[in-house]
C-alpha cells in the first residue's frame, strides 16, 4: 500500500541527506567535532591512537588497516564482553593479540600511566568513560594529547553520526565515514517514517539474558535498548520505573507480569562462564539460541503473558544496542511490533549486508531470533 | 630481672638504643619501599630514566608526567595515609584500652563511606567538582560520626566501654544508611560507591597528599604533647587519675584529633582496612608501650605497610592495579592472626 510512496520518500530523503552531508564536507575538512560537540585539535590523521571502545565502529570506518594506527585499547571490553566477536576480528586483524591493554573504567583499572607510555597522539574514549575520567583527561590535554569522545551508548542519532564522522576524520577516512553515517541516518529515517503514524503502540520489554531465566536481568530505558524501543515505536514498560538516571536496572518481576508486554526481547551474547546466558552472535546456531531462550517462557506467571501466548519472545544480540549497525536491531524490534509495515524488511539481511560492505569478517551465526511458538 | 644486674641507667640506654635502631631500620625499609613504589609501574620505565626525571633532568614531558603526576603522588599518598592510619589506630587502641580498636570500630570510616556515597549519589547537583565534593563529604561525615560518639562520651563519662558501645552503634547506623543509599543508587552510581569503598590510591594528587600531610603534621605534635598522659592511661583509669591525668578530657581530646586524622586519610583514598589495626601492634612489639616512641613508630610502620601494599598492588597482576583495600586486608589478616596467636603463647 504505502510501499511505492515509501520508496520514493526514502530515495528523496537519502538524496537530501547526502547533499547536506556533502555540503558540510566541502565547507570544512579541517575541524573535528566529537560526539559531545568538543573541538578536537588534531592537524593530520592520528598515527598513534589509544582506542577506548566501539571497536567494530572503528573497524567499519577505518578498515582493518586502520588498526595499524592503534597503539592501545581496553581489551577486556572486547575480548571479555564479546569473546566470539573478538575472536572473529582477530583473524583479519592479528595485531589485536599484541596490542597493549590500557584497562578500562568499568573494571576500575584504566591506567593513565600505560596510556602515556604508549605516546599516543589521540585518545578516543566512550562518553561513559570520559565522564568518570575528568582528572586523567585534564592531564592528557595538559600534555597536548587530544581526547576525542565517541558515544553510541546514548543512542542519540546525532551522536552516532558525530562519532562516526569524527572517527573518519581522525583516521583519514572521512569519505567512508560519511557513507556510513548517511546509511545510518537513512535507515533511521525509514524506520521513523514507517512507525511514525502508529496510534496504538505495542508494549515491549527488553531484558539482559546474561544470567539465564532464573536471574532477573537489567532492562533499559534512557539509553541503549530503551532508546531503540522508542525508535521502533514501542511502549517501553520500563519507562519511569528505573532508579537513578533511569538508564538501566532490573524491574520487579511482578511488575513485568502486571504490565503484560506484547513482545519480549532477551538480549543475548557470547559471554564467558555464563552457561545459562542466551547465546547469540557469530558462534551461535539458532537451535542453541532457542534452547537457551526457552526457559524464559516458563518463568513464573509468564505463560499467561500476551507476548508468550502470541509467540512474541525473541533473542537479540546485546552488542547490537550501542553500535552503528543498531538500526538492524531497531528494524528487528519494529518488524515484530508492526509486521505489516515492515514486511519487505529483512533485518538479518540488513546486518549481513552491513558486514559485507564495511566489516572484514563474514556474517554468520544467530543474532536475532524468535522462540518458535509451541503449537499444540 | 636483668635490669637490676646491669643497672637501671644502662638498661634504659640499651632500650633507647634498641628503639633507635629499630626505628632506623623501619625508616630505611620505608625509604626502600617508597623508592621501589616510584620505580615500578605499567609503563616499565628504566630506573635511570625515573631517577633523571626525579632530579629534574628529564627532557621528555611524557615521562615527567608519568613520574611526577602519576607515580609520585601515589607513592607519597601511600606513605602519608599509612602513617596517618597508623597513628590514629595507635591512639584509638590506647585511649580505648582495647587492642582491637581502630577507626573502623568507632564507625568513623563507616561515616566517611556514607558521606562519600551521598556525594556520589547527588553528584551533579553539588556546587563543587566531584573530585573534591566526595572527599569533603567523607571528611564531614567522619566528623559527624565522631561527634555522635563524642557527645555520648561527654554526657555519660568517656569510659572506654561506653565509647566503644557508642562507636559500634554508630558503625551500624552508618552501615545501614550506606546500604540504603546503595539500594537507591542507579547502577552506575552503585559501581562508583563500591569502587570508593574498595579504597584506591589512584585518586591521589600532590594537592591532596599535601592536605593529609598537613593534618598529620598538626595532629602528631598535639598528640605527642599528651604522650606522657596517654602512657599513664595505659596503666588504667584509676592509676592515671592518681597521677593527675584528667582521664575523660584527655580521652575526648585524643578522640577528636584521631577523627580528624582518620577523616583526612579516608576521605581521599577510601576505606583502606587493617593498617590502623596492625601498624600499632607492630610498633608496640618493636618499641614498647611508651607513647613517645610508639606514636612515631606506628606512623613509620603504617607508612611502610601501605607503601608495600601499593607496590604489591602493581606487581600482583602487572598491568592492572589490584584494589589496595583488598591487599591490605589480605596481608593484614594472616599477620594479625599470627600476632594474636604468638602473643597468646607468650602470656
Amino acid at each position: 500500500m504505502s510501499n511505492s510512496r515509501g520508496t520514493i520518500g526514502r530515495r528523496s530523503l537519502l538524496l537530501a541527506a547526502a547533499a547536506a552531508l556533502a555540503a558540510r564536507g566541502a565547507r570544512g575538512e579541517e575541524g573535528i567535532v566529537d560526539a559531545l560537540g568538543r573541538l578536537i585539535a588534531l592537524k593530520a590523521p592520528a598515527q598513534r591512537i589509544v582506542l577506548g571502545f566501539n571497536y567494530e565502529e572503528y573497524t567499519a570506518v577505518a578498515g582493518p588497516a586502520g588498526w595499524d594506527r592503534v597503539v592501545g585499547f581496553s581489551k577486556a571490553l572486547w575480548s571479555g564482553w564479546r569473546p566470539s566477536i573478538y575472536a572473529r576480528y582477530l583473524v583479519p586483524i592479528p595485531r589485536l593479540a599484541e596490542l597493549t591493554d590500557v584497562g578500562n573504567t568499568e573494571d576500575n583499572n584504566f591506567s593513565l600511566e600505560r596510556v602515556l607510555s604508549l605516546r599516543p597522539d589521540l585518545v578516543v574514549m566512550a562518553e561513559w568513560s570520559f565522564k568518570v575520567l575528568a582528572e586523567p583527561v585534564r592531564q592528557l590535554e595538559a600534555l597536548g594529547i587530544p581526547v576525542m569522545v565517541i558515544d553510541y551508548n546514548a543512542e542519540i542519532p546525532k551522536r552516532h553520526v558525530a562519532s562516526t564522522i569524527a572517527l573518519g576524520k581522525a583516521t583519514g577516512n572521512a569519505e567512508r565515514a560519511r557513507n556510513l553515517a548517511s546509511l545510518y541516518t537513512n535507515k533511521m529515517a525509514d524506520i521513523a517514517r514507517r512507525v511514525g503514524d502508529a496510534v496504538i503502540r505495542p508494549k515491549a520489554y527488553v531484558e539482559l539474558g546474561q544470567g539465564g531465566a532464573d536471574t532477573i536481568g537489567n532492562t533499559y530505558w534512557k539509553g541503549m535498548w530503551g532508546r531503540l524501543l522508542e525508535f521502533a515505536g514501542a511502549e517501553n514498560i520500563a519507562a519511569g520505573r528505573l532508579p537513578g538516571a533511569g538508564a538501566w536496572g532490573p524491574l520487579n518481576p511482578e511488575y513485568v507480569i502486571a504490565a503484560n508486554p506484547d513482545a519480549i526481547f532477551i538480549a543475548g551474547s557470547s559471554w564467558v562462564g555464563r552457561p545459562d546466558a542466551v547465546l547469540t552472535g557469530f558462534g551461535a546456531d539458532i537451535a542453541t539460541t532457542r534452547a537457551r531462550l526457552a526457559p524464559y517462557a516458563k518463568r513464573q506467571g509468564w505463560s499467561e503473558l500476551t507476548a508468550i501466548r502470541d509467540g512474541q519472545l525473541f533473542a537479540i544480540e546485546h552488542g547490537l544496542c550501542r553500535a552503528l549497525f543498531d538500526y538492524t536491531a531497531t528494524y528487528f524490534i519494529a518488524k515484530q511490533l508492526y509486521p505489516d509495515r515492515f514486511s519487505d524488511i529483512d533485518p538479518v539481511a540488513e546486518l549481513r549486508r552491513y558486514h559485507e560492505q564495511f566489516l572484514p569478517v563474514k556474517f554468520e551465526g544467530c543474532w536475532m531470533a524468535r522462540l518458535a511458538p509451541e503449537r499444540a | 630481672m636483668s635490669d637490676t644486674a646491669a643497672g637501671p641507667v644502662a638498661a634504659w640506654r640499651a632500650a633507647n638504643l634498641r628503639r633507635a635502631t629499630l626505628s632506623l631500620i623501619g625508616g630505611a625499609l620505608l625509604l626502600v619501599s617508597f623508592s621501589a613504589d616510584v620505580a615500578t609501574g605499567p609503563a616499565m620505565l628504566p630506573i635511570s630514566a625515573v631517577v633523571r626525571s626525579l632530579a629534574g633532568l628529564g627532557a621528555d614531558p611524557m615521562l615527567d608526567a608519568i613520574v611526577h603526576n602519576l607515580r609520585l603522588p601515589i607513592a607519597l599518598m601511600a606513605v602519608v595515609v599509612g602513617a596517618t592510619l597508623g597513628v590514629s589506630g595507635a591512639i584509638m587502641q590506647t585511649v580505648l584500652n582495647n587492642p582491637l580498636a581502630s577507626s573502623y570500630t568507632l564507625g568513623i570510616s563507616a561515616g566517611a563511606g556514607f558521606g562519600a556515597a551521598l556525594a556520589i549519589l547527588v553528584g551533579g547537583e553539588l556546587p563543587l567538582p566531584e573530585n573534591w565534593a566526595i572527599p569533603l563529604a567523607a571528611f564531614v561525615f567522619a566528623g559527624v560520626a565522631c561527634a555522635i560518639v563524642g557527645s555520648v562520651g561527654r554526657m555519660r563519662g568517656a569510659t572506654p566501654e561506653l565509647l566503644i558501645l557508642a562507636g559500634i552503634a554508630c558503625l551500624f547506623l552508618f552501615q545501614a544508611l550506606l546500604s540504603l543509599l546503595q539500594f537507591l543508587a542507579s547502577p552506575e552510581a552503585l559501581q562508583q560507591i563500591v569502587f570508593w569503598l574498595f579504597g584506591s590510591l589512584l585518586r591521589a594528587s600532590m594537592g591532596k597528599t599535601a592536605i593529609v600531610a598537613g593534618v598529620l603534621a598538626v595532629a602528631l605534635p598535639l598528640l605527642l604533647k599528651d604522650a606522657w598522659r596517654l602512657t599513664a592511661l595505659k596503666l588504667g583509669d584509676e592509676r592515671a587519675r592518681a597521677l593527675g591525668v584528667h582521664v575523660n578530657g584527655l580521652r575526648l581530646r585524643a578522640f577528636v584529633v584521631v577523627s580528624l586524622l582518620t577523616g583526612a586519610a579516608v576521605a581521599f583514598v577510601g576505606t583502606i582496612g587493617f593498617i590502623g589495626l596492625v601498624a600499632p601492634h607492630i610498633a608496640r612489639m618493636m618499641v614498647g608501650e611508651d607513647q613517645r616512641h610508639m606514636l612515631p613508630a606506628s606512623a613509620v610502620f603504617g607508612a611502610l605497610l601501605l607503601s608495600l601494599a601499593s607496590l604489591a598492588s602493581k606487581l600482583i597482576m602487572p598491568g592492572t592495579v589490584f584494589p589496595i583495600g583488598i591487599i591490605t586486608a589480605l596481608i593484614g589478616v594472616p599477620f594479625f592472626g599470627w600476632l594474636v596467636l604468638t602473643t597468646g603463647r607468650v602470656q
